[in-house]
């Protein structure tokens, strides 16, 4: 009898403690709640920088996609959306799931990375080239040009990610606005053929190259940096592809930060983009990423750093990403890539 | 009396309605005479049935969402997964499953053979020893296997520092990252359900039989194929399915040694949001699993072999002469393969990761989330299985037994269609709760509560009925008989269930990774993403955790088959 | 009035063709103790649980004090109806005191007075002292008056009990029927008992309730019911017979046999002239010069008695032989010729 009540008295204190810590977890007005697409080993740190500085909690969820933004419209759950892409960051605010923003710091980044309502704003970009082995091939016999990659003398040389990730996108909406869809979609099947290795993400590519499993690869260029620090398998260079005269320059994209319209907790969120406009988070933004800080103002925080200003760099605005967003998915699949690994 | 005389003359009016009575009013006695036929004519408390009706429809609203939005993906999108994606996915996974079904089956029953009948070293230690795979969620398996064989892994590069191998084989010759790596992790962990069962049926084997047989003149293997093995069929059935369901359903091994079956292509479409064609491949897979189910009631139906109890002698133990060191390696091996080589790569990893720092306030707030998310979820299931098992047991009926089965729709079907309906169901219609901690609690409550359920039913079948009506009789309504009377005696199994649903809720991936609200993840969710991103010395610690957490009803099992 | 009423009780089971219980109607008085006896399948049981509310009848009422707790329309549930059962395996808590136990049924009061009534019961039904042990810490008999005394603590206006008897074994069964017949009348209770065990039923019952196939046979005392029981089902369900069938003589007092002349106790009103008559076993007895004779066939001896198996001489030898008592300090030889009267008080007519 006394044992029973006891057991009873146990569950119901437990049940009791249970909701107690869950309510006080839940429901939280001044929380602020993250949605981002970016390497949460970037992101991360960021983020209790800026809860330790002003108090706010935020609640995050890694490896979030915009158009889980899409899907909550009716029940919108994010304030800020900090994305890889800025094709993903312009197609929200077209859709009208961003919201503009006018607080203070807005000016330290150029016009053109940011939207034309300040809905998003661009920190650090990156761009697309071929980190190599150089026990492999030398930097000589490397592809100079995103074209080469569809000659027959590369064919088995190189790995690519799969058609779905983000990066992968972001390459293929830039040749489409450079080549038109036809010959993108030539592109795309031919490098589906060539490559020797088709990957989920651009980390496994870069530490196949440095274990020399394929001579290069089609990465974004702070995976060579990261390469570069790793203990063994760090001996490769890295090829910012279309250079020479008449070409059309490196792809680029950025990573930013978008004010996400309706939100729950629109106080912080503009509290945490003013914030993170300041010169010092800007560079905590760019972080271990090895991405470049788009201020000019800003030195990057590593060496080897090459310099936008020092690259030529496709022409296309990085807003124009955005139009592609949508339906360049389906190219690259029409084009025989998967979006995922089979 | 005389108006109870009226009652009854009217009660065999009514059957023949009189044309000026009103119709609605003769449905309605129509119904309720149903309604009482259905139950016997005893039907449960309001509050009893309603109880259990709510959680029977809590249980399978989601899936049934499911299908629903699957019927509604529109013809073109069917055709063209029809055409591609389905025929595929059907090979890869139909392989799968044909292939870890048959080799872990083969393990399974030579190994508890080896162990039961034979002179064994150790055979008593053996016996629970090889059941030990069960506490290693198979993703942890894999994320040690990716370890250990993948590229840039520890055979890898030892395979480079040996010359002469490059030499004879040339490059390292292991994909792990295939079909054959798949195969491997999930035959290695999913062997013990067979070993369980097989064990305990070698061991309920009647040695008459086997007397007879050799008194006609049999040897031991004769004896093996003609007497044993049709024994042991049902055993192996059941095992061979419990382990075609479990490949059907896993995504952490699929997902993380980047091979594509169902589950992880629901997965992948809906992290790219393509909701309506995951609820396609969902309704394939759901059919498919189906299928599997079907064949286990049909088999079951067919092979029910009753053994007599009362003449029941020990099964003997062979000698196994020359063959001993074979056997004794083979036993050996497996045992490696499945426990012990996991757990050195897991320990080395985690003690790399505690030196690194990685049990920081981030790491504990996952564990405090794993163990605050799998707790509530076991409370719950304590508390919803009570109405269904008492409804089931005391109030048989087609109703009754319905919401029972409802309530398995969650258990049978793989973690990520539950999920996929629980984001269709919550987003749409309980905003309230979307994205919350309550969210990933009542998935787990739907995928695990049939546990509680069967732990609760086990002890429920031992107290009499005429305890119940005892109670009753002495004024308590039936509600407040399973509080005071029912609880208290079944307390024990319900505890039990609780524990079996707190450990596979800790050890539950998918739905919790698809359901995860921000800044919410658990001890399971790390393992997957950190060991994806290959920061295995944070993997590693989170992942002998919840192997620790595991061990606690390993002994529950072990009594259980 | 009657205290509790049953008015064409009526139970089908599901998809059943035959009623479980048929057009039952009984009347019981308060205070009164009911035995329902027969043959297992007979309906006694489900009679009871309809009673306690645990079966709803297909059709009827039934009434307990002022109050209908099941008609056509409304159904009273059993915690409702005030009533105390005692089970066949007797349902004690196992993990509840026996005091509990005893108290389980006085919810509603008031602490000191739940005390007090548990006393009370302990007292009535010998266990005092008992109160803080566990069931499995009492014998057979013990629990089978714990179980009583937890029916009797809420004071219900009907005591039932499901076989009460027969978990018990054959001492502790003899003392039980005593004691639970003692409880009762102490108590005042009006209870119906179910039981398949005609000694049972005739120790502890003013009248005893024979029931077959859901129809009741015959209501009356059990006096009564054994020396006069209305058809074969009751005359053979209760103790051992012998049917007789003969031809009633224009005297009323006698029936016609093949072996002879059998007087019958009273004149009886019926206008039959094929009858069949029950002679019980102990109602013949060895005579010296008897007025019936036979062969005896068989001896058994029983302890008590000795069973002899007589065949009778009589022109037809189709018939089954005689059953007959005889004491047990008597010589038989089997073989032998017998000679016995008939004690017309242990002879029916049944239908």
């Amino acid at each position: 009898m006394k044992k029973s009540i006891k057991s009873l008295m146990f569950i119901a204190s437990l049940m009791l403690l249970v909701i107690l810590v869950t309510a006080c977890g839940q429901g939280d007005e001044d929380e602020l709640v993250v949605y981002s697409s970016r390497n949460e080993r970037f992101v991360q740190p960021l983020l209790d920088k800026f809860s330790e500085e002003t108090g706010i909690t935020v609640r995050t969820l890694h490896e979030a996609d915009a158009l889980q933004l899409k899907e909550e419209t009716g029940n919108v759950q994010a304030d800020i959306f900090i994305s890889n892409d800025i094709g993903a960051l312009e197609y929200l605010r077209m859709e009208d799931l961003l919201a503009s923003f006018d607080g203070e710091g807005v000016e330290t980044i150029d016009a053109p990375y940011r939207a034309d309502d300040n809905s998003w704003i661009a920190i650090s970009a990156r761009s697309r080239g071929f980190i190599y082995n150089k026990d492999m091939i030398t930097e000589e016999e490397m592809p100079k040009t995103m074209e080469a990659l569809m000659d027959a003398e590369f064919e088995g040389q190189f790995a690519i990610t799969r058609g779905g990730n983000g990066g992968m996108i972001g390459n293929v909406s830039a040749l489409r606005n450079e080549w038109g869809d036809e010959r993108t979609a030539e592109w795309v099947e031919a490098i589906k053929d060539n490559a020797g290795g088709i990957y989920s993400g651009h980390g496994d590519i870069r530490q196949a190259v440095g274990a020399g499993e394929h001579p290069f690869g089609l990465v974004n260029n702070y995976y060579y940096h990261q390469q570069l620090e790793e203990p063994n398998n760090n001996n490769v260079g890295f090829i910012y592809p279309d250079q020479g005269e008449g070409d059309m320059g490196v792809i680029a994209n950025a990573a930013g930060v978008g004010l996400v319209n309706g939100a729950p907790n629109e106080e912080d969120a503009k509290a945490f983009i003013e914030w993170l406009l300041l010169p010092e988070n800007q560079l905590e933004f760019v972080g271990e990423s090895l991405e470049i800080p788009i201020n000019a103002d800003l030195e990057p925080p590593y060496e080897h750093a090459v310099r936008f200003a020092d690259l030529k760099v496709q022409q296309m605005p990085l807003k124009d990403l955005g139009k592609y967003f949508e339906d360049t998915k389906e190219l690259i699949e029409q084009s025989g890539l998967d979006l995922e690994l089979r | 009396m005389s108006e109870d005389d009226q009652n009854y003359h009217q009660l065999n009016n009514d059957n023949n309605a009189k044309a000026g009575e009103d119709t609605s009013l003769a449905v309605l006695r129509f119904l309720r005479r149903k309604w009482m036929d259905s139950w016997h004519g005893n039907p449960p408390g309001k509050v009893l049935f309603l109880l259990g009706l709510l959680t029977g429809l809590i249980m399978s609203i989601p899936i049934i969402y499911v299908i629903w939005q699957s019927l509604f993906a529109g013809v073109d999108r069917w055709r063209r997964l029809l055409d591609d994606r389905i025929p595929q996915l059907l090979l890869n996974t139909f392989s799968l499953t044909v292939a870890v079904t048959l080799c872990a089956v083969l393990i399974g029953v030579t190994l508890s053979w080896i162990v039961v009948r034979t002179d064994i070293p150790g055979r008593k230690i053996w016996q629970w020893l090889l059941a030990l795979p069960l506490v290693i969620p198979p993703y942890v398996g894999a994320m040690t296997y990716i370890i250990v064989l993948g590229p840039s892994g520890w055979v890898q590069n030892a395979w480079r520092e040996v010359s002469w191998l490059v030499n004879m084989f040339g490059e390292y010759p292991i994909d792990i990252y295939s079909f054959w790596g798949v195969f491997f992790v999930l035959t290695m962990f999913t062997y013990p359900y067979v070993f369980l069962i097989a064990s305990a049926s070698l061991r309920k084997m009647n040695r008459n039989f086997e007397e007879i047989a050799r008194s006609q003149g049999m040897n031991t293997r004769q004896i093996f194929w003609k007497v044993n093995l049709p024994f042991l069929r049902p055993a192996i059935g059941a095992g061979a399915i419990l382990i075609a369901l479990y490949v059907l359903s896993d995504f952490g091994v699929i997902a993380m040694m980047r091979y594509v079956t169902f589950t992880a292509a629901i997965y992948f479409q809906r992290a790219s949001f393509d909701t309506a064609s995951a609820s396609i491949l969902s309704l394939v897979l759901m059919l498919l699993t189906i299928v599997i189910l079907w064949v286990e009631v049909k088999t079951r139906r067919k092979s029910k072999y009753y053994q007599t109890a009362n003449t029941f002698k020990e099964p003997d133990i062979l000698s196994l002469g020359k063959w001993k060191i074979p056997a004794l390696i083979y036993v050996c091996v497996i045992f490696f393969v499945s426990v012990v080589l996991p757990i050195i790569v897991l320990v080395y990893w985690s003690a790399i990761g505690i030196g690194r720092g990685a049990l920081d306030a981030r790491f504990f707030g996952f564990a405090w989330n794993s163990l605050r998310v799998s707790l509530f979820a076991s409370l719950l299931c304590m508390v919803l299985s009570m109405p269904i098992i008492y409804l089931k047991s005391r109030y048989p009926s087609v109703i009754s037994s319905s919401i029972d089965k409802l309530s398995y729709a969650g258990y049978a079907l793989p973690g990520v269609i539950v999920a996929l309906g629980m984001i269709f169901v919550f987003n749409n219609h309980l905003p309230a709760l979307y994205n919350t901690f309550y969210m990933v609690a009542i998935a787990l409550v739907i995928r695990f509560l049939p546990q509680a359920m069967q732990a609760g039913e086990a002890s429920l079948s031992l107290v009499s009925p005429r305890i119940d009506e005892a109670a009753r009789s002495l004024g308590h309504p039936p509600w407040k008989v399973m509080i005071k009377v029912i609880l208290p005696s079944i307390l024990p199994g319900v505890l039990a269930g609780g524990a079996l649903v707190f450990v596979s809720s800790i050890k539950e991936l998918p739905a919790t990774l698809m359901l995860r609200p921000p800044g919410f993840d658990t001890l399971a969710v790390r393992v997957y993403v950190e060991a994806n991103e290959s920061f295995y010395y944070l993997a590693a610690p989170a992942a002998l955790i919840i192997i620790l957490i595991s061990i606690i009803p390993l002994r529950y099992l072990l009594k259980k088959y | 009035m009657s205290y509790i009423q049953l008015d064409h009780v009526t139970k089908y089971y599901n998809r059943a063709a035959t009623p479980a219980v048929d057009q039952l109607t009984l009347e019981i008085s308060e205070g009164e103790i009911i035995t329902l006896l027969g043959p297992s399948g007979c309906g006694k049981t489900t009679t009871l649980r309809m009673l306690a509310g645990f079966e709803k009848p297909t059709g009827g009422s039934i009434r307990i004090g002022d109050e209908i707790v099941c008609d056509d329309r409304r159904s009273l549930p059993s915690e409702k109806r005030g009533i105390g059962m005692v089970f066949q395996d007797y349902a004690l808590f196992p993990f509840l005191t026996i005091e509990k136990n005893i108290m389980f049924g006085l919810n509603k009061w008031k602490l000191r007075d739940k005390k007090k009534r548990v006393r009370e019961v302990l007292e009535l039904v010998g266990l005092v002292g008992f109160g803080t042990r566990l069931p499995n810490e009492l014998s057979g008999g013990q629990q089978q008056r714990v179980a009583l005394a937890r029916a009797l603590a809420p004071n219900p206006k009907v005591i039932l009990m499901d076989e009460p008897f027969s978990n018990l074994d054959a001492g502790l069964r003899e003392k039980m029927r005593l004691d639970v017949t003692n409880i009762l009348r102490k108590a005042n209770a009006t209870a119906i008992i179910v039981t398949h065990d005609q000694k049972d039923a005739f120790s502890v019952s003013d009248r005893v309730v024979v029931m077959n196939e859901g129809i009741i046979q015959q209501i009356a005392s059990p006096k009564e019911i054994y020396r006069c029981p209305v058809n074969c089902f009751v005359a053979q369900f209760v103790g051992k017979t012998n049917l007789v069938s003969g031809r009633l003589c224009p005297d009323l007092k006698h029936v016609e046999t093949h072996f002879g002349r059998v007087c019958v106790p009273q004149q009886t009103n019926k206008e039959l002239e094929n009858v069949v008559v029950s002679i019980r076993p102990e109602g013949c007895r060895l005579a010296e010069y008897g007025r019936y004779s036979g062969i005896v066939e068989r001896a058994t001896y029983s302890g008590e008695y000795q069973e002899l198996h007589v065949r009778l001489q009589s022109g037809d030898h189709s018939n089954q032989p005689m059953v007959i008592y005889a004491p047990v300090e008597q010589e038989i030889e089997i073989g032998r010729a017998v000679t016995f009267n008939i004690t017309p008080e242990l002879v029916a007519l049944v239908n």
